[in-house]
């Protein structure tokens, strides 16, 4: 996954701003877009997580199914990006984006079912 | 023509005669055992009684009948013993059977004797312990001109919760009794605290009886206030017995002799009122009826769960004996309830409630525990009746559908799960709307 061109600009940057930079220009809208629904799994992730471990684990039923539905969630959704990614096409011959995302749909369906049971 | 005691006394008589009726609580029958001979003397005590309407039944102390004890129920409801000096009281008069009186929830007044007697194990029954044979209460002051026995005991108001009124100095002859470590004894009248007890033949007037009765060693030297004239007990049962240190506090000429100038002795008053104690008149309290429910409900529940809240109640009433009738009473300051399981778990207060006389009510979370409960009132004051209930509840864990259903500790679960389905379907959404988006431009595109 190497960049083609590399930047003009001197390597005196922040390499973090070179990598956002990069980030920004290479990524097709559609993966950024799956990237952006994985960084708020994560955030409301870990916000579970800072709770329970902050605060009470008290219902830790509900804190399991939470913290499992952002983690399945984020799974399945990343699982959407590498199938759907076109730098990917030769792995995935089978796999049409279309058939990509219909699993994803699927496995979402029955993840919710079960954490809306856990959840009590 | 009569002098002005003679008037002062006779207005005084009348008074007695004329005064309210007062009715006991269990019954109005009375067994007296007194000599015939000294029955005479203690008229004006006999006649007040029977004035307030109880039925006197008169018995010698050599004769065996009326029995007061016929195939284990008692044939009176009141016993009165006056008989000091008789050495046997009959086949069925003895220690034992009037502790079984008690047991049958008859009242009795004993006058002790000062030689040696039965009574004198009675009297250690109740933990009473009495001086040595031939001892009786001694003063030296005040000074007056009657015996060293004969003294006179000034009674200061509220000093026993059993006289209700106030009593002018009592002439008293008779023994002291010691009170043992029973909190069922109640002190009615408690010696000087000049006096002592001794005996009578050592005194000689002076200071130099003390002494030698303190030398005396053996049981110790007897004086002091505490050491108790008159004494009450109320058994567990509620039954009262009213051991007095001798018989002429009742009699006739102590009753109208003068305590101080002019001040006729208050003996009548006072064993008018160890008779209205004794006999279940005064300070007569019982409990009524024993509610509980839900705070917001008012059918009892067979079983509670734990953490519900309760509120339990009480009536009682008190026996007004001027009106023969128990009446609603609020008066008690500190009744308690507990809520026990072998041991209480809950103890609260039940205060009297404004408005409902009679009515003592507390509200309560039910604790955290499952088992078998008692509400359990046991309320014991020194004179009053003991006021004992013991009602029995099960509580039970909650159903499993019982349990609180959304927990507010867990809202940050609740809004992830939520929100990561709400944020798949607005993801999915835009997801296939791009991808109608971008086939109608690949149609669009293949088209050209």
């Amino acid at each position: 996954m190497a960049p083609t061109k590399a930047p003009a600009a001197p390597s005196s940057q922040n390499p973090v701003v070179l990598l956002w930079k990069a980030y920004n220009q290479q990524t097709p809208d559609r993966l950024k877009f799956i990237d952006a629904f994985l960084f708020f799994l994560m955030l409301s992730g870990i916000i579970q997580f800072a709770y329970c471990v902050l605060v009470t684990n008290y219902p830790y039923n509900a804190f399991l199914s939470g913290f499992a539905s952002t983690v399945g969630q984020f799974v399945l959704a990343a699982s959407l990006r590498s199938q759907v990614n076109p730098q990917n096409k030769d792995e995935f011959k089978e796999v049409s984006p279309e058939r990509a995302f219909a699993d994803f749909a699927l496995g979402s369906i029955v993840l919710h079912f079960f954490v809306y049971n856990f959840l009590g | 023509m009569f002098s002005l005691r003679r008037w002062c006394l006779l207005a005084l008589s009348l008074a007695g005669v004329l005064s309210v009726d007062a009715k006991s609580s269990t019954g109005d029958s009375v067994l007296v055992v007194v000599d015939p001979a000294q029955q005479d003397s203690y008229s004006i005590f006999f006649n007040g009684l029977k004035d307030q309407g109880y039925e006197l039944t008169f018995r010698s102390p050599k004769v065996e009948k009326p029995v007061i004890i016929e195939d284990n129920v008692s044939n009176f409801a009141h016993v009165i013993l006056l008989a000091p000096e008789a050495r046997n009281l009959g086949k069925d008069i003895t220690p034992q059977s009037i502790v079984e009186l008690l047991s049958l929830k008859t009242n009795v007044v004993v006058a002790l004797p000062t030689k040696q007697s039965p009574l004198h194990a009675l009297a250690a029954e109740f933990s009473l312990i009495l001086p040595p044979p031939g001892s009786p209460l001694i003063s030296y002051s005040p000074k007056r001109d009657t015996p060293s026995t004969l003294i006179p005991i000034s009674v200061e108001d509220h000093s026993s919760p059993v006289l209700t009124k106030h009593i002018r100095p009592v002439w008293f002859s008779g023994i002291p009794q010691a009170l043992g470590n029973n909190p069922l004894l109640i002190p009615i009248l408690r010696a000087p605290a000049e006096s002592f007890a001794s005996e009578v033949a050592v005194t000689s007037g002076s200071a130099e009886a003390l002494v030698d009765a303190a030398e005396k060693g053996g049981e110790g030297l007897w004086a002091g206030s505490s050491l108790s004239a008159v004494t009450g007990f109320q058994a567990t049962n509620g039954a009262r017995i009213t051991f007095v240190g001798g018989a002429e506090v009742f009699s006739d000429e102590l009753a109208q002799k003068e305590a101080e100038q002019y001040v006729q002795s208050g003996n009548i008053d006072f064993v008018k009122e160890v008779a209205a104690w004794t006999f279940q008149e005064n300070l007569v309290l019982r409990i009524e009826k024993v509610e509980h429910h839900l705070v917001n409900g008012t059918e009892p529940k067979e079983t509670y769960t734990i953490n519900d809240n309760v509120e339990f109640s009480t009536y009682i009433s008190k026996w007004n004996p001027a009106k023969g009738e128990w009446q609603p009473y609020s008066g008690l300051k500190d009744l308690q309830l507990e809520f026990t399981m072998l041991d209480p778990f809950v103890r609260t207060a039940l205060p009297p409630v404004k408005g409902a006389p009679g009515k003592y009510s507390t509200s309560f979370r039910v604790p955290d525990r499952h088992g078998v409960f008692k509400f359990v009132i046991n309320h014991k004051r020194k004179g009053w009746s003991f006021l004992e209930s013991s009602t029995t509840v099960p509580v039970v864990p909650p159903r499993h559908d019982g349990y609180p259903r959304f927990l507010s500790a867990a809202w940050p679960y609740y809004a992830g799960a939520i929100s990561t389905s709400v944020a798949f379907f607005l993801f999915s959404t835009i997801w296939l709307a791009g991808e109608a988006r971008d086939s109608k431009k690949g149609k669009a595109a293949k088209s050209e």
